[in-house]
């Protein structure tokens, strides 16, 4: 049974973490940041609920999204560099900047690739961490003991 | 005649695996019924596109061209460099053609469970960390692939997860791990001594390192990719985990994990050390000797095929490194004879030493054991199998007209050259005792009469499940036999990427090292290099 | 004095790293091999220059970083990005013998190998309890458990309960 606070906890604290992962990728690239630490804070969110509320649930509703996830993200981080081509040469970076609402946004292929390390680091650490939290749980069969 | 290429090519044998395991791996989300033909399908395409790059590649290098290129166009030194000569594109072309041969014997024999883990992706993964460890000008960039590599040959070995693997997965990672903490302290200690991580720049550089440090480097590195070659003293990896995956795993092994190791020898010593190579030549033959020898003997005592396959690669690595040993001793052959010997046989073992395993993994697929006491008579069963088992077996041994004969003949001829009679006596020896294996080997799995009552599963299989699984090995054997026949020819392009190989002046050049800004283009690089020497 | 004391540091860290790995229990394993990437991660630290409170970040202007430069109050980015890369290569490196570890855990129901646990209970060692049940056979990875793998047996109840593993099956 899982507790109380730490129930009352995730459900504070798991969107704020989400949404501190989300500012942590979108500064990259020129402060502290960048895909792989939003990564990582992301998949501690989702920890944080597995914590809360027990592996089991959680594998049930993302379970067999993490390692498509992982690959999607790996197929952006191989797209990115590949766009390069158009413009000279393999990992090449493209940058576009254009206004909007009177912002300057700044969007470009190194990018595309941060946020591809950003899937397959959450895919991936997830993956591992739901397969550590019900490792717990799981029965201990000693195989050799029972073989022959 | 010259041909020109684009050297942004050099991105796809490494951009292709990459992307097609990626999309196999989103196909997960589907039903496994339809994501695993869907990623056989995927593994499909991307080997052929992989090989026919590698096949391009090659006939670009064999005709004396050299490719280089900057990732994002940074400047040589600062940007991580990609580099192609013969040499490289020899591995590319013989690591692709495998893995694209391994593939219908991977649909013929995998069970649905390792499938549906996602055996496609991974193998893709492993491809194309083999290809950037081939490609890459770059140390640090060398050990990232390395990783890269070792991650996708940790999955495919734990594939399936039964306690057998997961034991030998355990001792393969582990020991794997230490060889990567010292190449990655080896590129340390390059970084810190010479200021820099590309392979050219470490070249230029390394006779103004002292030469203790120049040692040290060369020892680490050769630990390192020796541990991963499985050369004498570091080989307990591979007979204690090899035998334990699926067998399409341990023959996709086979032909690329021992021989990454064994290029990144070849590629780094002549480049960066071509003075120690001769300075400790001694150390090296030493090391080759044992290296077969114990290969050889330890593979006597083992009773089951692949174990007793797996004792044979570490006896044929010896003669790799006997043949980088001799590599820049002038002989009447002309220099660098000895690495052209040495990067046939590479190309020999590859192919032979993986037909051996496609065939023997037959048998075990087929008869559902590997014990050799449990097989026999299989002969009057799958005659074919026998004779290409047969070949291959002999042209481990090295008899004429295969491939092994070539090589071995190549290798006996420069140490006999260069006075190395202990040697080649050894290696002589060595091919005796192979041969004596060998022979048992086969008269075991098919000789005799059948020792049990089981019945060969190929009774129910369907016909082309046979083709499939007989396939990989016929086409090994034939090409085999085909190098053993135009020996000449394959050791001239051997040569070519031998003499490209230890052109270090060359390869500097084609990798085209820009000045460092803020340093006066009258000052030699040594100035910065100065500066780091006497830093305390 | 930095530098000897970063040197004594990867020294300590390498050889307790060395020292856990030849240890028997297999978590002092994976905490030797974290010890020793650690150790190689400091040592890679050491080969930049040694700077205290100074970023790695030349200004645009050339005059200023230059002087910078000379001074030598700047960073060397490089050992800090290829730290970061070895960092996250062993964290998954690390993170894959964890659950091997815990799996091979699972079947054998202890914290050593299954061979080196049948050479201490099978070497009849006074100060262990006999359990016949943990009696295993000396070489577990042996063709006993693979013969059954080749034959796609599972879906056997038997190859199930031997194997010990569950179908993961989204169907």
């Amino acid at each position: 049974m899982t507790e109380i606070y730490l129930r009352l906890v995730d459900r504070v604290l798991t969107p704020l973490i989400v949404v501190l992962a989300i500012s942590l990728f979108l500064r990259g690239h020129d402060y502290p940041g960048g895909g792989f630490i939003a990564g990582l804070t992301f998949a501690a969110a989702i920890e944080l609920t597995i914590l809360a509320r027990g592996a089991a649930p959680v594998r049930r509703q993302i379970g067999r999204y993490l390692l498509p996830l992982a690959g999607f993200g790996l197929l952006l981080g191989v797209t990115a560099p590949l766009l390069g081509i158009y413009t000279g040469g393999f990992f090449k970076s493209i940058w576009v900047k254009f206004d909007l609402l009177g912002v300057t946004v700044k969007v470009g292929t190194p990018q595309l690739f941060d946020l591809g390390v950003m899937l397959v680091v959450i895919g991936m650490s997830l993956t591992y961490l739901l397969n550590l939290s019900e490792r717990g749980k799981e029965q201990e069969s000693p195989v050799f003991a029972g073989h022959r | 005649m010259e041909m020109s290429l684009p050297p942004t090519i050099l991105a796809f044998p490494v951009a292709i695996p990459l992307a097609f395991a990626a999309l196999g791996i989103v196909f997960q989300l589907m039903r496994p019924t339809r994501a695993v033909p869907m990623q056989q399908f995927l593994a499909g395409i991307a080997l052929v596109c992989n090989l026919a790059v590698a096949s391009v590649l090659l006939v670009f290098t064999l005709s004396g061209g050299r490719l280089a290129f900057q990732m994002g166009l940074w400047p040589a030194p600062f940007g991580i460099t990609v580099y192609a000569d013969a040499l490289t594109a020899i591995m590319l072309f013989f690591v692709g053609l495998l893995s694209l041969l391994l593939l219908p014997f991977a649909m013929a024999s995998l069970d649905a469970r390792r499938e549906r883990q996602g055996f496609y992706p991974m193998a893709l993964v492993l491809l194309m960390g083999a290809n950037g460890a081939f490609i890459t000008g770059d140390l640090f960039n060398l050990y990232v692939f390395y990783e890269v590599l070792l991650m996708a040959s940790f999955v495919l070995l734990a594939l399936g997860g039964t306690p057998s693997q997961i034991n030998g997965s355990i001792r393969y990672v582990v020991l794997n791990l230490m060889g990567s903490i010292l190449l990655l302290l080896a590129a340390g200690i390059t970084y810190g001594t010479l200021g820099t991580l590309n392979m050219a720049q470490i070249a230029e550089r390394m006779p103004l390192a002292p030469p203790a440090v120049t040692a040290l480097i060369a020892g680490l590195l050769l630990v390192a990719f020796g541990g991963k070659a499985a050369l004498f003293p570091v080989f307990f990896w591979l007979p204690s985990s090899y035998h334990t995956p699926h067998p399409a795993v341990t023959a996709l092994f086979s032909g690329v994990l021992t021989k990454v190791g064994m290029y990144s020898l070849f590629r780094t010593f002549p480049l960066f050390f071509p003075d120690l190579l001769i300075a400790w030549q001694p150390l090296l033959l030493v090391l080759a000797g044992l290296t077969m020898l114990v290969g050889v003997l330890g593979a006597f005592a083992q009773p089951t095929i692949r174990r007793l396959l797996s004792f044979h690669i570490i006896s044929q690595i010896g003669y790799m490194l006997m043949g980088l040993a001799v590599a820049l001793i002038p002989s009447p052959f002309g220099v660098g004879f000895g690495l052209a010997v040495a990067i046939l046989f590479l190309v020999h073992n590859q192919l032979v030493k993986t037909a051996l395993l496609t065939g023997g993994g037959q048998v075990e697929i087929e008869m559902g054991t590997g014990k050799l006491n449990e097989l026999g008579g299989l002969v009057s069963q799958k005659p074919l199998l026998a004779v290409l088992f047969f070949i291959a077996a002999f042209s481990l041994a090295g008899f004429p007209p295969t491939s092994g004969f070539i090589g071995k003949l190549g290798l006996i001829e420069v140490t006999f050259a260069t006075d190395k009679w202990l040697i080649a006596g050894v290696s002589i020896f060595v091919s005796l005792l192979t041969t004596m294996s060998m022979i048992r080997l086969w008269q075991y799995i098919f000789w005799g009469k059948p020792h049990t009552q089981r019945r060969s599963r190929s009774e129910y299989a369907p016909s082309t499940t046979q083709a499939m699984l007989l396939t990989p090995t016929a086409v090994l054997v034939v090409l085999s036999l085909l190098i053993g026949i135009f020996g000449q020819r394959a050791l001239d392009a051997t040569q070519i990427a031998a003499s490209q190989a230890i052109d270090r002046k060359a390869y500097i050049e084609t990798v085209n090292l820009q000045p460092t800004p803020g340093v006066q283009a009258s000052e030699p690089s040594a100035a910065v290099l100065g500066t780091r020497m006497s830093a305390p | 004095m930095t530098a000897l004391m970063l040197a004594v540091l990867v020294g300590v860290l390498m050889a307790t790293g060395a020292y856990l790995i030849l240890q028997r229990g297999q978590i002092k394993l994976v905490l030797g091999l974290a010890l020793l990437s650690h150790g190689v991660n400091l040592a890679l630290f050491g080969t930049g220059e040694l700077t205290r409170g100074a970023p790695a970040i030349l200004p645009h202007d050339a005059a200023e970083a230059a002087q910078l430069l000379a001074a030598r109050t700047v960073a060397d980015p490089l050992p800090q990005a290829l730290i970061l890369t070895a960092i996250v290569i062993s964290f998954g490196v690390t993170a894959f013998i964890v659950v091997l570890i815990s799996r091979r855990d699972a079947f054998t129901g202890s914290d050593l190998a299954p061979g080196e646990l049948a050479g201490v209970i099978n070497s009849a060692d006074p100060f262990t309890p006999h359990d016949p049940a943990l009696a295993l056979p000396e070489a577990a990875d042996d063709y006993d458990v693979f013969a059954y793998e080749l034959d796609e047996v599972y879906d056997l109840p038997e190859a199930k309960e031997l194997l010990g593993h569950e179908e993961i099956d989204r169907e």
